[in-house]
């Protein structure tokens, strides 16, 4: 499982450095400075949840994303509280995977968000909860608004639709309808329709990305 | 140790008492000869010494009279005080000495003594033999004896009897624990009437037996669900992989099944993965995690996402929420609940249905409602829809895995809420009831 993992991430141009304990896992986590860590709930010596528990104690503030068994509904929860960024159940696709290590390694510190984020011709005022494109102002509901500040902020990378079920609608199990899909396209009506370059795009397999390809 | 102190009490009462009544008495008979000497002839205190002693009723009294230089000049005592006052002597038991009685078997006696110094320079002593006062004391202890030894022998006897039969209890209890053991899940302690700790123990363990037997039968239900549930997809993922191997196909075919056996993957997955979640919900472990969950933002929040959801599938979605009413609960899994219901009134009924989300106090309980106008579920089936896996036949052809509402009947469980269906006419309301929450 871990081979693998690290073997797909490389293969992704990705740095890795794995280890098999929680102990040499901690010694490499104070030693290095990473852009994210995997860290598996269940490991030999020293578990997960003391692991990062532990390096957060020490001020190391490297992202990190838990992996949690199947099924394990307070896991989340309790890999959050002990200063986990994400969380991801097993089995879980590796799109999933590298799209939320993709989303955590590049997130910006909080302290220096700006109250307006741009793409392209696109412009969001977060605190006037306003949309422009190419200068002409684009009325969404509130939960399309949310939507699309979660793709703005993660603009140029792919999320996956799990991700926005959980960031935009606090919905942490999978909807029997389509959901996502349905505002997706509704915001894309919005904001794509009467413009000549698309900006939210379909990955396949894997999510949407809002990205400029011109 | 109780008999111990209850002897020890009656002993030191019982001794000080006859003392105490041995000291009267000889005050007594000591009036009586001081009385007699003041009216006699010659030496009225020494024939009075002589009538006294040929009583019968004087048998345990010595009588003693001393000339003022110490020497006796008459009476039977067999000692010569030296002082005036109470005094107790150590008198050899024999022949002109202190009187044998019947069973006196020991060498000597005690006298208690008290010696009166008269106006004229003598002393008068009267004396009284504490025989009887130390055989009392002997009877105490022998009873005592007796009874502490009858005592032992019957605690034995009890003990043994009553240890026989608790043996014999336990036995039985253990034969039984053992027969169940060996899978005759069904076989029960046998319960006596007494009511004693061993009957309540074994009532006890009957009702702890017939809830294990009860999840047991659950377990199996749900692994024979699991069973004939998941082998299902299994055995269809394995056929389409194996029908793919057999044929020449080029890259896009291969793509395409490789594709397709994903997502069976991902449907049996996610049914193994809500049927643990189930089973972690009815644990109850996330009631410690419960916070006041703002119910009116959270339909009005869910009416907002399902809105354009059910426009695009041609069903009419409308909310009716009271403002301001909050619970205590877990929102991740009240939005699961709702979000179920909800699905459920946009899944299963035809186009052009509607589907109204409602939200209200009522009889100081929360009553969250969600209703539609399909053709709702009939009578018959409602108590078994909320059983994992259960399908109504009509919706067998809906993509689903009939864990749903098994998920929203254990949320609502979690939180001490009712699930109830009813008829919309037409269709089904869900109503959601939270029985006695505190008000926002």
């Amino acid at each position: 499982m871990a081979s693998h993992l690290v073997k797909s991430l490389q293969q992704h141009g990705h740095v890795v450095d794995h280890s098999a304990d929680g102990r040499d896992g901690l010694v490499l986590a104070a030693g290095e400075t990473y852009d994210v860590m995997i860290v598996d709930r269940m490991l030999p010596r020293v578990d997960g949840l003391a692991l990062v528990k532990t390096i957060r104690g020490a001020g190391i503030a490297i992202p990190v994303l838990f992996l949690t068994t199947l099924g394990g509904i307070d896991s989340r929860v309790e890999g959050l509280e002990a200063g986990g960024d994400d969380y991801l159940v097993k089995p879980f696709a590796f799109a999933e995977l590298l799209a939320r290590i993709n989303a955590l390694a590049r997130r910006p510190p909080l302290s220096d968000e700006k109250p307006v984020l741009q793409l392209a011709d696109l412009e969001i005022d977060l605190l006037k909860r306003r949309v422009m494109r190419a200068g002409k102002r684009i009325e969404l509901q509130p939960q399309e608004f949310k939507l699309l500040e979660y793709l703005m902020r993660h603009a140029g990378r792919v999320v996956t639709r799990t991700m926005l079920l959980e960031n935009v609608w606090d919905f942490h199990f999978d909807p029997q309808t389509t959901v996502v899909e349905t505002h997706i396209s509704r915001l894309r009506a919005k904001i794509d329709r009467e413009f000549p370059t698309p900006l939210i795009h379909t990955v396949r397999g894997a999510g949407y990305a809002l990205r400029d390809d011109s | 140790m109780s008999t111990g102190l209850l002897f020890g009490i009656v002993y030191w009462i019982a001794s000080d008492f006859l003392l105490a009544q041995a000291r009267i008495a000889v005050d007594s008979e000591m009036t009586t000869m001081r009385t007699a000497s003041r009216s006699g002839t010659g030496d009225p205190l020494l024939s009075a010494i002589a009538e006294r002693q040929s009583l019968a009723g004087a048998a345990q009294f010595y009588y003693g009279l001393q000339n003022p230089d110490g020497h006796l000049v008459g009476g039977n005592l067999p000692v010569v005080p030296q002082q005036a006052g109470w005094q107790e002597f150590e008198v050899p038991v024999g022949t002109g000495r202190l009187k044998p009685f019947e069973g006196r078997d020991e060498e000597t006696g005690t006298l208690l003594a008290r010696v009166h110094l008269l106006a004229d320079g003598r002393r008068l002593t009267v004396a009284i033999d504490t025989f009887l006062i130390t055989e009392a004391q002997e009877a105490i202890v022998r009873a005592f004896g007796w009874a502490a030894v009858a005592g032992l022998i019957l605690a034995l006897l009890g003990g043994v009897a009553l240890s026989r039969n608790f043996l014999r209890r336990v036995d039985a209890l253990n034969r039984t624990v053992r027969a169940i053991m060996s899978g005759r899940i069904s076989e029960r302690i046998e319960v006596g009437s007494t009511g004693d700790e061993l009957d309540q123990l074994g009532q006890s363990l009957n009702e702890m037996l017939d809830r294990l037997q009860a999840s047991l039968e659950g377990l199996k239900q749900v692994s024979d669900d699991i069973a004939h549930d998941l082998r299902t997809p299994l055995s269809r993922l394995k056929q389409g992989l194996e029908a793919t191997l057999r044929v020449d196909a080029d890259k896009d075919v291969y793509r395409q099944s490789i594709d397709e056996a994903i997502c069976q993957a991902d449907a049996a997955l996610s049914t193994f993965g809500a049927l643990l979640r189930i089973a972690q919900i009815e644990s109850g472990s996330r009631r410690q995690r419960f916070v006041a969950v703002d119910l009116s933002d959270l339909l009005t929040g869910l009416a907002a996402t399902y809105t354009p959801v059910s426009e695009d599938s041609g069903r009419a979605l409308t909310a009716a929420v009271e403002p301001g009413i909050l619970c205590q609960g877990d929102r991740e899994l009240l939005v699961q609940l709702f979000v179920n219901l909800i699905e459920n009134g946009l899944r299963h009924t035809p186009d052009g249905a509607a589907v109204a989300i409602g939200l209200a106090r009522s009889d100081g309980d929360i009553v969250a409602t969600i209703s539609d106008t399909g053709s709702g579920i009939p009578i018959a089936e409602r108590k078994h829809v909320f059983r994992r896996f259960y399908r109504l036949d009509a919706s067998r052809n809906t993509p689903g895995n009939g864990l749903g509402l098994s998920l929203v009947a254990a949320v609502a469980e979690l939180h001490g809420a009712e699930v109830q269906f009813d008829d919309n006419h037409p269709g089904l309301i869900a109503r959601v009831r939270f029985p006695g929450q505190r008000r926002s």
